[in-house]
């Protein structure tokens, strides 16, 4: 070995960012048998389920694509029925492209942008009138916007906006991070226009009622 | 004969603990999954097995996908008469239809499901971020593959709703008009269109989304397993 | 076997940048060969022929279609219109995303049952989230009969006076 006495190494070893599983504190049991067998359950009900379906519902066929004629009411399937109830509201640029590429952009960046809230809740005492303003100010500002610049008031974005301000202002709810409220508000969103879109829409996308005139398709 | 079966299965009856976990490390099929699992995480009301049941819904449809394209011609209007033969002349024909379809709408569902459970629960959380990245990746490539599958039988329902979604593309600023052309192989939903879907519903998207799936699958491994909240703290 | 470990020998500054600039051309390299790649990928895809059919049209003579009338041209996807400033070839498509729209002749409108566009008979929009009117084809007189060219989008207010 040939002396370096003049020489200092630092290495700056940075910690890994992954969990390890403490396997003192948890109870474990043997994957075969325990999960595997539970994975085969679930996998055959599923399959018990989707053959029962198949044996007694016919999934649909209409005539021959017919280019010169539109069926009234051209009906997507049911996870498209809320971005086509969107289209009902704005040019397609927006309710096509923009809006939907905003919340699959909101989406993915949600683990990075995680703002919590938790650690310091709305509730702590410390600006609490400065926050319930901020808060407030955009939500009757996102009112404004979806009230005004649509062809109709937005009414399935609307208010699933003030079904999660209301929540999130409240000293017991508030203790949530943003995220979590953003993605109640989408969560909340999709599922009003899925449903007005399946049930509640009928020829030339007008309001019809299930109940009454039964379910377009 | 005992030689033989030696060959494939190299390890004992699992009726010993050593003889369990040989039974998981050594197979192929088996090794996504640690030798022991948490108690919690393989509990039906921790994660209603939303993850592994979408990825079962996927492999019913590869399997149903492939004995349907036994049938399917896509061409204008030989398609949309292969539906009319898998209906009335093909055995079994409507029933793997009807799979086909009904197990699409439950992927869809599933994979929906699956990451609003996954949200709720905190998962997306560090160090998983990029895990949910590729999950939203995996919900687009689903959506996907239901859009270009939509247009393969070829009646009014197909043919209006893929309408609807290209012009849609055309929505987009500038370059609208070119990838809307690009989809459609022309300038309306014509028979190019139709042969475009159909390699992407049947290689293309099938193809990535199987690649997604295993890198999912093989970071929740290198994660820790799935996310449990801790058990003493009530977060 | 002993490991031969590379990372612990000394390299001379020369030979970090020798390696430096080759990484640097290599990658240069193949990001122009990934572009090439790309551009020629996208023209494969592009189809240079289109089996499509030709987009001109011959209707009928002017003198046949009185002030008014609306003609549907369901194949085609055209009104042909003869407004009282001439004749006008608006499209049957709706601007919003591309259903094919109706002719109402009671209410005298075109109406679109995808989401519910109006148009008056001149293609503007009076109701619905269409976000512009109708455009118009070219229409011209050849040999006495009105013929339209779908291919040649005119402005929004083209007639052809006869």
């Amino acid at each position: 070995m040939t002396p370096h006495s003049d020489i200092t190494h630092i290495t700056v070893v940075q910690g890994e960012a992954r969990p390890l599983v403490d396997a003192a504190e948890e109870p474990q049991v043997m994957t075969f048998p325990h999960l595997v067998v539970r994975e085969l359950i679930a996998f055959l009900a599923l399959s018990i389920f989707l053959v029962t379906l198949s044996l007694v519902w016919d999934a649909p066929l209409e005539e021959l694509a017919n280019p010169s004629v539109a069926p009234n009411p051209a009906k997507a399937p049911w996870y498209f029925l809320g971005l086509q109830e969107l289209l009902h509201y704005y040019a397609p640029f927006i309710s096509g492209v923009l809006l939907p590429g905003v919340v699959i952009g909101a989406l993915a960046v949600i683990p990075y942008f995680d703002i919590n809230l938790e650690r310091k809740p709305l509730w702590d005492g410390t600006h609490t009138r400065l926050k319930l303003a901020g808060i407030w100010g955009s939500v009757v500002a996102l009112t404004a916007l979806f009230y005004f610049t649509a062809a109709h008031p937005v009414w399935p974005i609307i208010g699933p906006l003030w079904a999660t301000a209301i929540p999130m202002s409240l000293p017991v709810f508030g203790r949530r991070s943003l995220p979590f409220w953003i993605f109640l508000w989408f969560l909340l969103c999709a599922i009003a226009l899925t449903v007005i879109g399946v049930f509640f829409r009928g020829p030339g996308w007008e309001y019809t009622l299930p109940w009454r005139d039964g379910i377009y398709t | 004969m005992n030689r033989v079966f030696r060959s494939i299965v190299r390890h004992g009856f699992p009726d010993t603990n050593r003889n369990r976990s040989l039974a998981v490390f050594t197979n192929f099929f088996l090794h996504i999954h640690p030798v022991k699992a948490r108690l919690r995480a393989i509990r039906l009301t921790q994660t209603w097995y939303l993850g592994g049941l979408s990825a079962a819904t996927f492999f019913i449809l590869t399997v149903t996908g492939i004995l349907l394209m036994f049938y399917y011609h896509p061409s204008v209007p030989r398609a949309y008469e292969d539906m009319k033969d898998l209906e009335f002349v093909v055995s079994a024909g409507v029933f793997l239809r009807n799979l086909h379809r009904w197990s699409a709408h439950m992927m869809v569902a599933l994979v929906l499901l699956h990451m609003i459970r996954v949200f709720f629960a905190g998962a997306y959380r560090p160090p998983r971020e990029f895990n949910w990245v590729i999950g939203v990746m995996l919900l687009l490539g689903t959506v996907l593959l239901s859009y270009t599958g939509y247009l393969l039988p070829w009646d009014q329902l197909a043919f209006w709703a893929v309408t609807v979604g290209t012009n849609m593309a055309d929505a987009v600023p500038v370059i609208g008009g070119d990838i809307k052309f690009l989809m459609l192989g022309g300038n309306g939903v014509n028979e190019n269109a139709l042969l475009r879907f159909y390699v992407l519903h049947c290689v293309v998207l099938p193809a990535a989304l199987l690649v997604g799936i295993a890198v999912h699958v093989w970071r929740v491994r290198k994660d820790g397993g799935i996310y449990l909240k801790k058990p003493e703290s009530n977060e | 076997m002993a490991l031969i470990d590379d990372l612990a020998e000394a390299t001379p500054q020369l030979e970090l940048d020798r390696r430096k600039a080759l990484g640097l051309l290599g990658s240069g390299a193949l990001a122009l060969a990934g572009l090439g790649t790309s551009i020629v990928g996208v023209q494969y895809l592009w189809p240079n022929v289109l089996f499509e059919e030709d987009k001109r049209y011959k209707i009928g003579r002017p003198e046949d279609i009185p002030v008014g009338q609306v003609v549907v041209l369901p194949r085609e996807k055209i009104y042909l219109v003869h407004l009282n400033e001439g004749f006008a070839a608006i499209t049957a498509v709706c601007t919003h995303l591309g259903c094919m729209t109706r002719y109402e002749s009671e209410e005298r409108r075109f109406f679109c049952p995808c989401h519910g566009s109006v148009y008056d008979l001149e293609g503007n929009v009076t109701g619905g989230p269409a976000p512009k009117k109708l455009p118009r084809f070219q229409v011209v007189v050849d040999k006495g009969v009105l013929m339209i060219d779908a291919s040649k989008v005119m402005d929004p207010d083209f007639v052809l006076k006869v």
